[in-house]
Order: structure tokens, then C-alpha cells, then sequence
């Protein structure tokens, strides 16, 4: 590419970037819509939210909920990858893969198979009753959902502390073995001292995504009222009867203030533990550290973990869609059906929803994936001041939860005249999608373009090649197993999404993450559990399709 | 006639300063090397000349047509400078076939098909592997792979071939070979040929001439053998070969030789840094210089001093002895000899006082 497209390009993600939040800063200043006519400046929608004892209670609420489940998901987490990628652990091979799954499988799907399986009617929750005579649990406090939202993002933590920990080399521990260190001490005054700054990564991560939790909070909160600030402007449209936009927008403010600086913290400290462990260690061939006898209580406790957060939930969720009803004393070999899959063929707002769920997934995300190599290519290999203002805008929409980023796009088509033709089709979900995975799909494509070494480029240029057919006949073929995996990956992310869409939702546009959300509102669990497993089914597809391709290219 | 000038080159990252004003004139079908230490600005030189580096200063010509000028902010780039380069990681597309590899610059040029087929070929014949065009470059041997990088820098008959320490990647036997073969595939060619490296054997193996960096600056240029033999510096002396080094003072000067002394033996050497008498100074002698005598000779017994054997190393094809000399050690090469005490001789015409 030369200076102009580059410019070009990045000019374009600007605008796309800062236009939705823009609109939004805009829209918390009015007194009215911003597409009626006659609205003026007023500081009026702060302060009725500052006003409203709602909004704090949604406030603490989400503070308690991160804090808590960042003192759940860090310890265990960091455990697991250090048992995972460093001891002689049975069966490691097979559980690794099951630990991700809560990464990919929709939230409020989880919240559902939580529901079907622990609530106060759930599988779980009656055979126990029947075998024990009581139940100790309770599915709707808070302290459960603290629990539920901490075990569910264990993996996080995981995936950055065992990358972490397998880039490490054997020679550091070994040196410390050699001094006189046993397995134990050497985990903890050698290994895991040397990934800290990594856990501590994954620490503000998974408290970000504490603060941006919208699927368990909608699903796990609402029976007792207890809000969380996403829930709280999801309610809020119907709080005061009409859509009040500046509002919304004030909430969304918000949110994106509560969340800037943590995302500019994730990437100081990504960067800081980056350059920390890549100095450090040769990473040489690992050998396993035995840890005896403490195998079997290590292998019971993931066992545990994994039966919690994945089987019960999934399993619970999947019967539950086959099953045409179940209580105390009905035995669940007589009611299986597949009347709820039928009966979802008969909506046709439904089976377009599965249908444009495949159509933005594949054909989406590939365009996506075209758009983030695009902007990485405008980027790539050139120092200035403007691969520096993209550094820092790629991170805005990071701050936007996909419920805020959907609504800001919302307004956005609603807003731009040329564009308003568009709001009811899958562009504007398309448009949407992109921009709330931007910093994600930035950061897998740029990872592929990292793997060619700058003087296969030079080369080209050397013998003659322009900028741009450097990047039409080397670069990009270069890349394109990393672009196809980045696709792969952006695929399942799209199937998963649900929150994104929850504003967009219209005739041609449903996807089946909204259609769920709004599903649930009504109380139509037969169909919300059918479709959920639907959903299971194609996110199981997507990652077949990602470990056969894994497979290969490693082989 | 001047092929490649280069004429008060400045270049910079950011406060560093890596090229301090280079200034260097390359004849049509010379060979010359670009010798230094890492970190001397001879890669950053060579980069430069490609056009992937913009200096902040100076001009770089190539035949009468100049491709980079500060004053004037020209900056041609790589691809339109015509050159051919050879990296010292090859980066060879992995993606192409040895052929599609050599060809993609007479792609970039237009060339007619049957023109390239044949052009290809003619230049895979040229470095040994015209049979291996379909290949792919991780299916060849370390060898063969910087055959065809060199391959795909001179398809297209550039007017000036750099190569980025060509041989680094080979082992020492493929290197030995690899350096004949080059330096006898670019001179049939008549080509112009600027190469890094910081192997001085390497350089005076493969080039017509020799320009020796140091800190961003040129320390000495000239053939192999005026560097080697009447090095201008401390430096150019411990980096074209292999020395002894005797510290001491000047005591006296006469007629372009200094003297200087060895534990109370005065030795005379030329005076090459100018230094004034009591000045301290390094006298240096390359260890092949230094020659074991019967005894102190005849007449002054001029340069002739005593050394204890202190060991002796079996290299194979000679003995390296080690002397000890007051408070310093002498290193000679010879034949193996009895402990004790021997005489060495240092001709005054080979031992240099910097």
C-alpha cells in the first residue's frame, strides 16, 4: 500500500470508530431523541440517572460481581494452566481442549443450561431433591451468580497464564532444581513468579468483562431484581414507558468511562508481561514436573470444575430441548421429543435467525476478516504518528460492550441519512459485529502477519515488486493459512455473539443470540432451549472445523 | 568508470547515529567488501544502497543516475533502483517454486513468456540447480537455497548485486567452497558486486578491494593486501589478522622507524601513528612475522630478544609457540622446539608502532 491508501484507510476506521461514540457523547447532552426536531442542550439525562437509585444499586452491583469473580477465575485459572502445562497431570491431553469450551459457547446460553439445571425447577436441583430431600443451593442470589461468573471465565485466565507458562524455558526451573528447589517451591518462587505479570493481565481482563456481563446477570439476576450496569440500560427502555435515548446514552457514557482506562491498563500491562517473559529462559523441550500422589486430588478438582461449568449446564440445556416435560417422578425416557425443533421450523422469524446466524458467521466474518487485514496492511511495517493514532483507536470499541456498541450503531444508521435504508438488513449487523471484534480481530491478524520475517518483503520490493503488489503476490499469500484460522476463529466468535445484536433486532435482521435474549423475555423456554442447542451444534461444528484444520497445518 | 557512489552518507535512528559520513566510489566490475565488527554500519550502508533505509544525509548514485539525495529529497525506491540483493536469510518465498522465485522479477518487468523461460533456466544453469526449478525453497539444502537467492538477484541483470553476509548461514566446509564459487560466477559475469560481512578471511577471499567500517565511519579502503600488510590503524592491524601486541613507549625516532622496548630490549618498528618520543604506543607484529633464531646474532644483533618458552599449541599443519618476555607474552608460529630459553627476531620492517 502506499502513503495515501494507508491514510485512506486509516482516515475510514477513524470515522467508523468515532462516529458511534460521538453520536452517543452527542445524544447524553439532549433533552429529547436526537431525530426529533426540536431537542436542546441540557445536562437533564445526568443528572435523572445520577438521580436514580437503580443506577448506583446496578453500580455496586457490578463492582461486587468483578471483584468477586476475579478472585474466583485468577486462582483457579492460574492453577489449572500451571497443572495443565507444566506437571505430568493424567489425561491432559484430553481435558485441555473441554477447558475453553465456556469461551465459546455463549453466556446466556450457559445462563439457560444453568437455569434448566440448577434452578429451582432444574434436573439437578430435583434429583437431588428426591435423593437427599433438600437443596442447598439457591440459584438467583448474588453470591451464586458471583460464583457462576467467576467458574466461567477460569478460562481466560487459563489461556493467558499457560501460553505464558509453556513459552517459559525448562532451564530457568531446571536452575532452581539444580540450587536445591523441590517441584513445589520451584511453581512457586520460580514459575509462577516469572508469569505474574501475564496473571496479572488476565486479572484486569476478566474484572473488565466482570463490569461488561450482560447474558448471566439477565437470566441469573433478573427473578430477584438484582441489576448490573448492562442489565440496568437493557431495562432501562422500558422503564419510563417510551425510548428514552438520553438515557441510554447517559448509561452508555458510563460504561465506556468505567471501561476506558481498564482496557488502556490491559494493554500497558499486556505489553509489560510480554517483554517480560520473552527475555527470560530458553524454551528449550519442557519436561513435566511429577507432583506424586497430589495427581488424583488435582485431576478430582478440574473434574469437578469442568462438571460445574460445562457438563451440567450443556447437558441439562441440550436434554431440556428433547424433552416435552419433566418434574418429580417423570421418568425422562418417556417424554423425549423433538416437538420444540419442530416447532421451531414454524417461525419463520426463527429459522431466519439460524439462517442469517450462518450467513454473518461465514460470509461476515469473512468479510471481517478482509476488513482487519486491510487496516493491518495500512499499518504494517511503517513507523508515524498514524499507525499511533490507530494503536489507540482500535481500542475504543473494546470499551463499548456489544450491547452499547449495537445500540450505538443503531443510532448511527438511524442517524446518517445513506445509511438509514440499511438499518433492517444484516449490513448494519455486519457493521456492528466488526466494529465491537475489532480490537480481537486486529490483534489474530496481525499475529499472522508477524509470522513473515520483514526481508521476505524487502525481497520483493528489491527485484522490483511496488508496495502493493508486495502485498497482492507475497504478503497476503503469505499469511493466508493465519487469515484462514483468524476467519475460523472469528466465526465462532460470530456465531457465539448475542449481545451485539439485541438493539439491532428486527424483521431480517434476527440472529439467533438477540433472538434468545428476546426469546427468554417472553418465557418460551421450549424454543429458547431448542435454539440454544442449535446454537451448541454450529459452535460444535465451527470448532471440528478449527481442530481438523489445526491438525492438518500442524501435521 | 565509477558504477555506485556513495558521497558523504549521514544516517540515524532516532539520537543514534549509525552512519557518520560515509564516502566510497565502486568501479564497474569490482568486487568490494564491506568489512566490520557488528554494530560498524555495514549492513545499515548496504540497506541504505538497496533503499531500505533513507538516510538523513548525503547522496547515493548508481551508473550517472543518483537514486538518493537528501538536499534534493530524492528517494528512489527499492523497486525502481533496479538492484539485486541477496539476503543473509536468502528470503526465499516460501510459497513459490524455486522457478516462480528466480522469475518473479522478469514478471514485475513484463518479460514474454518463452524470454522468461529461458532466462530462468540460462541463470539455474548458472549456480548448478537447473534441474531443481520445481522445488520448493524448504525442500533444498542450506547450499542450494543460497544458490538460488543469489539466482533470483541476478535474472534480471542489475547494474550492482549486494549481497548481506552471503556465507553466514553456510557451515565452514559449504563456506570455502561457496567463497571460489561466487567470486568466479560474479567476475564471468562482469558485474559490480558490494558484499557485508565480518569475516576478514571472508573478505579477502572474495573481493577486489576491502572497506573497512568501524563506528559509522570508513577506517581504511584498498585491496586485501594493502590492508593486511600496511594497516593505517590499531584497529585495521587487530581486525585484518592475527598480532602480537607490545605495549611500551616511544624512546627514540629516526627516519620513519620509532623504537620501543620489550623488558629493557629496544626494538625498532615503523612508525605509523606519528607518535612523539615518551608518547606511549603499541608496537604490533602479526605472529607469522616473528621468527625464532639461533641466538643473538651478528653485528647490533639488531631487534633480537630473549624469551622464555612458556608452551607450545599442535595446530596440524604448524606449532603456534607462546614466549614470555618480562611482564609480556610473544606468540610465533614454527617448528616444535625445546623448553628453555630462545631468541626471537622482529624485523623492523614488520613491526608496526601505532
Amino acid at each position: 500500500m502506499n502513503r495515501a491508501t494507508r491514510i485512506a484507510v486509516i482516515v475510514a476506521m477513524a470515522i467508523a470508530v468515532l462516529a458511534p461514540i460521538g453520536l452517543v457523547v452527542y445524544q447524553s447532552f439532549l433533552d429529547g431523541p436526537f431525530f426529533q426536531p426540536k431537542t436542546a442542550f441540557t445536562f437533564s439525562a445526568y443528572e435523572f440517572v445520577l438521580d436514580d437509585e437503580d443506577f448506583f444499586d446496578a453500580l455496586y452491583n457490578s463492582c461486587v460481581i468483578a471483584f468477586g469473580m476475579t478472585a474466583i477465575a485468577v486462582p483457579v485459572g492460574a492453577m489449572l494452566a500451571f497443572l495443565m502445562a507444566r506437571t505430568d497431570l493424567p489425561g491432559r491431553r484430553w481435558i485441555e481442549p473441554v477447558i475453553l469450551v465456556p469461551m465459546f459457547v455463549s453466556s446466556v446460553v450457559l445462563a439457560f443450561g444453568f437455569v434448566v439445571s440448577l434452578g429451582p425447577a432444574g434436573f439437578v436441583t430435583l434429583w437431588f431433591k428426591g435423593t437427599f430431600g433438600f437443596v442447598p443451593w439457591y440459584l438467583y442470589s448474588k453470591t451464586t451468580l458471583i460464583v457462576i461468573a467467576g467458574l466461567t471465565h477460569v478460562p481466560h485466565v487459563f489461556l493467558y497464564t499457560s501460553s505464558a507458562l509453556r513459552s517459559l524455558g525448562s532451564d530457568v526451573e531446571e536452575a532452581a532444581r539444580m540450587t536445591g528447589a523441590g517441584p513445589l517451591r520451584t511453581a512457586l518462587t520460580v514459575s509462577l513468579p516469572m508469569v505474574m505479570p501475564n496473571i496479572l493481565y488476565a486479572a484486569v481482563l476478566v474484572f473488565f468483562l466482570g463490569f461488561e456481563l450482560f447474558g448471566l446477570p439477565l437470566v441469573l439476576g433478573d427473578p430477584e431484581g438484582i441489576l448490573v450496569l448492562a442489565t440496568y440500560l437493557y431495562k432501562l427502555t422500558n422503564k419510563l414507558g417510551t425510548p428514552s435515548y438520553q438515557l441510554m446514552a447517559v448509561v452508555v457514557v458510563a460504561i465506556i468511562c468505567i471501561a476506558l482506562p481498564l482496557v488502556a491498563l490491559q494493554r500497558f500491562l499486556l505489553r509489560a508481561a510480554n517483554r517480560y517473559v520473552s527475555v527470560k529462559g530458553k524454551a528449550a523441550a519442557q519436561k513435566p514436573v511429577s507432583i506424586g500422589v497430589w495427581r488424583w486430588p488435582a485431576a478430582a478438582m478440574i473434574a469437578a470444575w469442568l462438571l460445574f461449568t460445562v457438563v451440567v449446564p450443556i447437558s441439562g440445556l441440550v436434554l431440556r430441548a428433547f424433552v416435552s416435560s419433566w418434574g418429580e417422578g417423570v421418568n425422562l425416557l418417556d417424554v423425549l421429543t423433538l416437538a420444540h425443533f419442530r416447532e421451531l421450523m414454524e417461525f419463520p422469524n426463527l429459522t431466519r435467525g439460524i439462517v442469517n446466524t450462518l450467513l454473518i458467521a461465514s460470509v461476515g466474518g469473512a468479510l471481517s476478516v478482509g476488513v482487519y487485514t486491510m487496516l493491518n496492511l495500512a499499518a504494517h511495517r511503517w513507523q508515524s504518528g498514524w499507525t499511533k493514532l490507530m494503536d489507540y483507536l482500535v481500542l475504543l470499541p473494546r470499551a463499548m460492550p456489544g450491547l452499547v456498541a449495537g445500540l450505538a450503531i443503531f443510532w448511527v444508521f438511524l442517524f446518517t441519512p445513506f445509511l438509514s435504508p440499511l438499518r433492517q438488513t444484516m449490513i448494519a449487523i455486519w457493521v456492528a459485529y466488526t466494529l465491537v471484534w475489532l480490537a480481537y480481530g486486529m490483534r489474530l491478524v496481525s499475529g499472522a502477519l508477524l509470522q513473515i520475517g520483514p526481508e521476505l518483503e524487502e525481497a520483493g520490493r528489491i527485484v522490483g515488486a511496488s508496495p502493493g503488489r508486495v502485498s497482492r503476490d507475497l504478503t497476503i499469500p503469505l499469511v493466508k493459512v493465519g487469515l484462514f484460522s483468524s476467519w475460523l476463529l472469528i466465526f465462532v466468535t460470530f456465531m457465539r455473539e448475542y449481545s451485539t445484536g439485541v438493539y439491532l433486532l428486527a424483521p431480517g435482521t434476527e440472529v439467533i443470540g438477540s433472538l434468545l435474549v428476546s426469546l427468554w423475555g417472553t418465557g418460551a423456554v421450549d424454543l429458547v432451549t431448542a435454539l440454544s442447542t442449535v446454537n451448541i451444534a454450529m459452535i460444535g461444528g465451527g470448532l471440528l472445523l478449527m481442530s481438523l484444520f489445526g491438525k492438518r497445518s500442524h501435521g | 568508470m565509477a558504477k555506485l557512489i556513495i558521497d558523504d552518507l549521514h544516517l540515524s535512528y532516532g539520537s543514534t547515529e549509525i552512519l557518520k559520513g560515509i564516502t566510497a566510489t565502486f568501479a564497474q566490475g569490482e568486487i568490494v567488501a564491506l568489512l566490520g565488527r557488528s554494530g560498524s554500519g555495514k549492513t545499515t550502508l548496504l540497506r541504505s544502497i538497496a533503499g531500505l533505509e533513507e538516510p538523513k544525509k548525503g547522496v547515493i548514485s548508481i551508473g550517472d543516475q543518483p537514486v538518493f539525495d537528501a538536499a534534493a529529497g530524492l528517494n528512489v525506491p527499492s523497486e525502481k533502483r533496479g538492484l539485486g540483493l541477496v539476503f543473509q536469510s536468502y528470503a526465499l518465498w516460501p510459497h513459490k517454486t524455486v522457478f516462480e522465485n528466480v522469475a518473479y522479477g522478469l514478471r514485475l518487468r513484463n518479460v514474454p513468456k518463452a524470454e522468461l523461460q529461458q532466462r530462468v533456466a540460462a541463470v539455474l544453469d548458472g549456480v548448478g540447480l537447473g534441474h531443481l526449478g520445481d522445488r520448493y525453497p524448504h525442500q533444498m539444502s542450506g547450499g542450494q537455497q543460497q544458490r538460488v537467492a543469489l539466482a533470483r538477484a541476478l535474472v534480471y541483470n542489475p547494474p550492482v548485486i549486494l549481497l548481506d553476509e552471503p556465507l553466514s548461514n553456510l557451515d565452514a566446509k559449504l563456506r570455502e567452497e561457496a567463497r571460489i564459487w561466487i567470486r568466479t560466477l560474479i567476475k564471468r559475469m562482469n558485474l559490480t558486486a558490494v558484499f557485508v560481512t565480518h569475516d576478514q578471511v571472508e573478505a579477502m577471499a572474495i573481493a577486489d578491494r576491502i572497506v573497512l567500517l568501524d563506528g559509522g565511519r570508513i577506517v581504511q579502503a584498498g585491496t586485501p593486501e594493502q590492508l593486511y600488510t600496511e594497516p593505517v590503524s590499531l584497529f585495521a592491524s587487530e581486525f585484518m589478522g592475527v598480532n602480537n601486541q607490545i605495549k611500551s613507549r616511544v624512546q627514540d625516532k629516526r627516519g620513519g622507524y620509532a623504537r620501543i622496548e620489550l623488558s629493557g630490549h629496544p626494538l625498532w618498528g615503523k612508525d605509523r601513528a606519528g607518535k612523539g618520543v615518551s608518547e606511549e604506543a603499541t608496537g604490533v607484529i602479526r605472529l607469522e612475522q616473528v621468527e625464532v633464531v639461533d641466538g643473538p646474532g651478528g653485528g647490533d644483533g639488531e631487534n633480537r630478544i630473549p624469551a622464555e618458552l612458556e608452551t607450545s599449541v599442535y595446530l596440524g599443519s604448524h606449532w603456534e609457540h607462546v614466549f614470555r618476555c618480562g611482564d609480556q607474552t610473544l606468540r610465533a608460529f614454527g617448528r616444535p622446539l625445546p623448553a628453555g630459553t630462545h631468541w626471537l627476531h622482529l624485523p623492523p620492517e614488520q613491526l608496526w608502532v601505532f
